[in-house]
């Protein structure tokens, strides 16, 4: 009697409940688990498992717990961070296209980093501080713009133009640096996950638990939020500190990736958008769901660049992968967009 | 009379400075239908978003409860107050029962997961606008009579003391516009009070008790709809020439005469 649109997939009309949604992340999890361990597993140098753990400063061992893990960590914290922000945005600008790139929080990093490297400050973690304050930059003026005018189109408008800005003020900076400098400056732009100190990572990881934390607390406000100002005003919700709310934590996160890997791109997009086709689009489930599925993505993606080094004689940087990845992918979701079933 | 739940004195209302419509007097108590008719532009919408607190007056005050709007919680106001939107196209995809769950929030807990309690008032309501097949469709892909409807069951569900409605029957069938507003009606015989902004002044005599006329930014008119609704007044509201009729019950009818 009842023409439901995916049976499976809305039994009762409700998508969100607790025992979906435990089943949904756990499924995820053990994907993330799968892909970490996959990336400690693929490279140049075969690692031998038994032998890393019988004795962790055997070669095995070292190239186990001192490079693969470490980076395959800062792989999942950082594709955890755009995913989740992505999905997060994407609700509160109610527009499938808004991510942390097109806000422009990379032009603002980015700006910030080329400023630290071409200042020769790269001994002292000198580009994540500058990326961070570039980052941060980048959104206040976004959410200024937002705040202004209403429009949530203000913001994304605001990003792009901000993002050319940024781009050819780096532009004119890299005109300025010796090659060194230069190719240091362009690898870390493109998008790449190296080599970072445990304590780097801790500091990361507990940033990025803060501020997804802050993103699932708003979750149920952020759903609100998807269907306009005035609607979520109507039922509840202080928008005002709501939309500061999740800016603030979207920023804290994304500028906590954008200083540990540059330029990584379409992970925002892409993720988000197969989770929301997948499970619907209540934040409550599409932002820690985006978060894991966003990290096991990354994880994979950057071991696709050490299976792809035979091929190269090099590492392609993490953001090549993503973004050829992503591209063809982003527009045949488009066309879907257009299409709907 | 009981304690009005909605007074405006000499409100004001507009964007920017400007005011689109002002000296607005009203109060309106509970267990009162009101209708709000002009003609385009003339402030119906503004009028409503200025009394749900999402517009500050130019000029006046509105008062919700005995408290000014800019005073209340919004969440506080929201387990008291609801609104149909006029417009309706911010939906991510949600389904029509995920979607009248929402009038729910402001009862839950700030992480809105539902209880049994408010999954039975989310399928009362449906039911009470007969969509109770809506719950599982994708709202985005659905009709935009069909939506008005879920938008009106989500107000329902809210479970307010006053409603506020935005064209509620636009988009709608003659069947569904009478059912929109008989299942309002039944709902003010409870003690609901409930403003609609309506642009077919047969439902206004049918349906509500009072009436607010605005024209060129001020109030053409207000009162007892069945002594207020008139050709005269209602050719004045809209600058047309009407035909005035009656029902067999001995509401009025209004058509414009157009050309013999």
């Amino acid at each position: 009697m009842t023409t439901v649109a995916r049976p499976l997939l809305a039994p009762s009309g409700v998508r969100f409940t607790p025992a979906r949604a435990s089943g949904v992340l756990v499924g995820l999890l053990l994907l993330l688990a799968a892909a970490l361990a996959a990336s400690a597993l693929l490279g140049e140098y075969p690692v031998d498992i038994a032998r890393a753990l019988a004795d962790p400063a055997s070669p095995d061992g070292r190239v186990l717990f001192g490079l693969r893990i470490p980076r395959a960590v800062l792989g999942a914290l950082v594709g955890a961070s755009l995913a989740a922000s992505g999905s997060a945005l994407q609700a509160l600008l109610r527009n499938p296209l808004a991510d942390s790139f097109v806000l422009g929080v990379s032009g603002g990093a980015a700006l910030g980093a080329t400023l630290a490297l071409a200042l020769g400050l790269q001994a002292v973690a000198g580009p994540s501080v500058f990326a961070f304050v570039g980052a941060v930059a980048a959104m206040s003026l976004v959410l200024a713009a937002g705040r202004a005018r209403s429009s949530p189109y203000a913001a994304l408008l605001t990003g792009v133009v901000f993002n050319a800005f940024a781009a050819a003020i780096i532009t004119c900076i890299k005109t300025l640096l010796t090659p060194d400098r230069l190719g240091e400056v362009l690898y870390w732009l493109a998008g790449s996950l190296g080599y970072e100190r445990p304590r780097t990572l801790l500091v990361g990881g507990a940033l990025q638990l803060v501020a997804l934390g802050l993103l699932w607390v708003e979750s149920a406000r952020l759903n609100l939020l998807s269907l306009g100002d005035d609607e979520a005003a109507s039922l509840g919700v202080p928008v005002r500190r709501t939309r500061a709310l999740v800016l603030l934590a979207t920023s804290l996160s994304v500028a906590g990736a954008v200083a540990l890997a540059g330029l990584v791109g379409f992970v925002g997009l892409i993720v988000p958008h197969l989770l929301r086709l997948w499970l619907g689009p209540d934040q409550r489930l599409l932002i820690p769901a985006s978060a894991l599925g966003g990290a096991a993505f990354l994880v994979l993606a950057d071991a696709a660049t050490r299976v792809l080094f035979p091929v190269f004689h090099a590492e392609p940087p993490v953001g090549v992968v993503t973004a050829v990845l992503g591209g063809p992918f982003f527009v045949w979701l488009l066309n879907r967009r257009e299409h709907p079933s | 009379m009981t304690a009005p739940v909605l007074e405006t004195a000499a409100l004001a209302v507009g964007y920017r400075g400007s005011p689109v419509v002002s000296g607005v007097t009203v109060a309106i108590a509970p267990g009162m239908l009101w209708s709000v008719l002009g003609p385009n532009g003339s402030g119906k919408s503004t009028l409503l978003r200025t009394v749900l607190g999402l517009l500050r007056p130019i000029e006046g005050e509105v008062r919700l409860f005995g408290t000014a709007v800019g005073r209340w919680d919004r969440r506080e106001l929201a387990r008291r107050v609801a609104w149909v939107p006029q417009s309706f196209d911010g939906d991510p995809g949600f389904t029509g029962l995920e979607l009248v769950l929402m009038g729910r929030a402001p009862h839950q807990g700030a992480w809105g997961l539902p209880g049994a309690k408010d999954l039975a008032i989310a399928h009362a309501a449906l039911a009470e606008l007969g969509i109770a097949h809506l719950a599982g469709r994708i709202v985005s892909r659905l009709s935009g009579g069909e939506r008005r409807l879920l938008l009106v069951a989500r107000a329902l569900a809210q479970e307010p003391a006053l409603l506020l409605l935005d064209e509620p029957t636009a988009f709608l069938d003659l069947q569904h516009q009478a059912q929109v507003l008989e299942r309002v009606r039944a709902r003010v015989r409870t003690g609901l009070a409930a403003v609609a902004v309506l642009h077919d002044p047969n439902l206004a005599t049918a349906f509500t008790d009072a009436a607010l006329l605005l024209r060129d930014g001020q109030v053409l008119g207000q009162g007892v709809s069945s002594e207020l609704l008139d050709a005269r007044r209602l050719g004045a509201l809209y600058g047309l020439d009407l035909f005035e009729a009656r029902t067999d019950t001995g509401n009025r009818l209004f058509a414009p005469r157009g050309k013999s």
